[in-house]
């Protein structure tokens, strides 16, 4: 067993953490001493009100920011120690990100987006084409793989994004607000797909304002100013 | 990882055509104007230098360092071509003696340039129609083809050459004949100019003094070449100063033509300048159009060099295609420049002054380089110091 795989070594772990950003006003205390554990497999949902940390947790979960103080360990590695080019290599081959505006390169077509990720982790052609072809059968595309993002709905557009996030294989998957774009009927879609991602065995950590959403996690985190104040199964 | 940069960056260019359009035009144009810049900062010395050469005489000779042609004459000419005759590196010599007459019927304002030689020794012309080697006419002149146009002469026409010899002088006339038509070194495309011996062109002011404005040698390869024929006239003749066709051009290089090079230096600058700026702007503006799918890159663990390395690959893909389309559009533009310099009056008709060099290619090749490197310093700059969580978030709000 890889030690991804290993159910004692957590997906990602956020030991006492906090972030602070210092502002010209004076510093903002986005997080204070937080400490977070997302094992392989776990569903994660963190909810709260609007400025009260979850995006700067999540952030900070997928090594895309740095604590103030605190640590963060992804597949049991301290992401402190490392370069901002070994945590780039980390984030592409272990952690998948989700973000509420898509961000997919409108350049590209659909499959060209998800085979961007896989591309720069040096898959080949080959290879990557048929993950490319699988990926967006399940998440249920494979007749818009030569689309450009402005020709798909939001919807369509969330889920050529979830297949890029799954394009090498990520052991942990964050979304920050996936629904936020989306009206009730697609954003159920999207959580749905969800659901099938973590019984398929992706970690999956949601940030979302959307009660429907959250209330499919195992798990719910609810948080306010910068502190974890409930945690429910 | 440049091989990715450069397939993405050329999947990007060519998926934005409009920005592609903009970006390759922009630089043809700056390129084609740069790359003139470079044909023209070099082309006139390649020019002289090809004329020089064409010639057939590898060293001058002249009686002062100032200049080469306009400077005081060589005195006692005679005995100086005698002298240097019997050097074993000269393999021939060549006076040269210039004067200016009228001939009737020569446009008002219009003087005929006549240019005195020793007839007998190798030419600086090619004879078109003529010869003198059938001609057993006493004073044969050499025309060229303007003048026969002009005056109508042909082939055996007398004329009257009247000396111009400056204010109170008047010299009588000298009569000669028509032997040949001939093209000149140096002959500007409206120049009247005619040839004959050194003794009629010192008649034409009356004058006996056995004089030159200049020896032309050709050397002799066997010995030495041109160094040993000019070292052969300094040691034997050391009033006279004695250039090879290289300390010619290098002259002109350093003295007469630094001038013409520093504008066109000055010139490359500011094309190359507006260049840069223009893909600068251009990768700018695409940068903070898509700094949120950046971001998400980033994100998805693309590391900073690998965008920066994006960003650098477009630059060199916009200028790169872009120069290389500049060259043949610079060459054209170069062609009709070239035209309308050399039909300025007073230009010799062979001259050019744009001259397609493989070193202009590569300087050229070598500044669009630079260039694209230097116009992705800034974009490169914002897509490193891009932070991710602040730009995510920022994307999300605005």
């Amino acid at each position: 067993m890889s030690e991804s795989q290993n159910p004692e070594i957590s997906a990602v772990k956020a030991h006492d953490i906090s972030r602070v950003f210092e502002m010209p006003a004076g510093p903002v205390h986005a997080l204070r001493r937080v400490s977070v554990t997302v094992r392989p497999g776990d569903y994660v949902s963190v909810v709260g009100p609007s400025g009260c940390g979850k995006s700067t947790l999540l952030h900070l979960l997928g090594c895309i920011d740095v604590p103030t103080t605190g640590s963060v360990l992804v597949n049991g590695i301290d992401v402190s120690t490392l370069s901002d080019a070994e945590r780039s290599a980390l984030r592409l081959r272990h952690i998948g990100f989700v973000f509420q505006r898509f961000f997919l390169l409108p350049m590209l077509t659909a499959s060209e987006n998800v085979e961007l990720p896989q591309a720069e982790a040096g898959v080949a052609r080959a290879e990557r084409r048929a993950r490319t072809r699988e990926l967006l059968e399940y998440v249920g595309l494979a007749d818009r793989a030569s689309h450009r993002p402005a020709e798909l709905s939001g919807g369509e557009m969330q889920r050529v994004a979830i297949a890029r996030a799954l394009a090498n294989g990520p052991t942990l998957l964050l979304a920050d607000e996936p629904t936020g774009e989306l009206d009730q009927s697609t954003g159920a879609q999207i959580a749905s797909l969800f659901d099938r991602l973590n019984a398929d065995g992706t970690a999956l950590v949601i940030v979302t304002h959307d009660p429907d959403v959250a209330a499919r996690a195992r798990r719910t985190l609810r948080m306010r100013d910068g502190e974890i104040v409930e945690e429910s199964a | 990882m440049i091989g990715r940069a450069i397939a993405f960056a050329w999947l990007r260019v060519r998926r934005e055509p409009g920005r592609l359009a903009l970006g390759v035009i922009g630089v043809t144009a700056i390129g084609a104007l740069l790359f003139d810049m470079l044909l023209l900062s070099n082309g006139l010395l390649v020019s002289f230098r090809e004329r020089l050469d064409r010639s057939g005489f590898d060293v001058r000779a002249v009686a002062s360092e100032s200049a080469v042609i306009a400077g005081p004459p060589i005195e006692d000419a005679s005995r100086k071509l005698a002298a240097l005759r019997g050097e074993p590196s000269i393999a021939a010599v060549q006076r040269v003696r210039l004067g200016s007459a009228d001939i009737a019927g020569t446009p008002p304002g219009r003087h005929v340039t006549v240019a005195g030689v020793d007839l007998a020794a190798p030419v600086p012309w090619t004879i078109l129609e003529g010869g003198m080697a059938s001609s057993n006419i006493p004073e044969p002149l050499i025309i060229n083809r303007n003048l026969s146009r002009v005056l109508h002469l042909t082939i055996g026409s007398p004329v009257v050459l009247n000396g111009r010899c400056g204010s109170g002088s008047r010299p009588l006339p000298v009569d000669a004949t028509v032997a040949a038509i001939a093209e000149f070194e140096n002959d500007a495309s409206d120049a009247l100019t005619a040839a004959s011996s050194s003794s009629l062109v010192g008649a034409l002011c009356g004058e006996r003094a056995d004089e030159a404005d200049m020896l032309l040698i050709q050397s002799n390869p066997a010995r030495g070449g041109p160094n040993a024929a000019a070292a052969a006239v300094r040691t034997r003749l050391p009033g006279l100063h004695a250039l090879t066709n290289d300390q010619i051009v290098d002259r002109f290089s350093r003295v007469e033509f630094s001038y013409f090079r520093q504008l066109s230096s000055v010139l490359t600058a500011v094309t190359l300048f507006f260049g840069l700026l223009l893909i600068a702007v251009l990768l700018t503006v695409s940068v903070n159009q898509q700094l949120g799918e950046i971001a998400a890159l980033r994100a998805l663990g693309f590391s900073r060099a690998r965008v920066m390395a994006g960003v650098l690959c477009e630059s060199a893909l916009l200028i790169g295609i872009g120069g290389i389309a500049a060259i043949p559009v610079g060459g054209l533009l170069s062609l009709w420049l070239d035209a309308i310099l050399r039909s300025l009056p007073g230009i010799p008709a062979d001259a050019r002054f744009f001259v397609f060099t493989t070193h202009a290619v590569l300087v050229h090749a070598a500044l669009l380089g630079a260039g694209a490197v230097l116009a992705a310093v800034y974009p490169m700059r914002l897509v490193a110091a891009l932070p991710i969580a602040t730009t995510l978030r920022r994307e999300v709000v605005s």
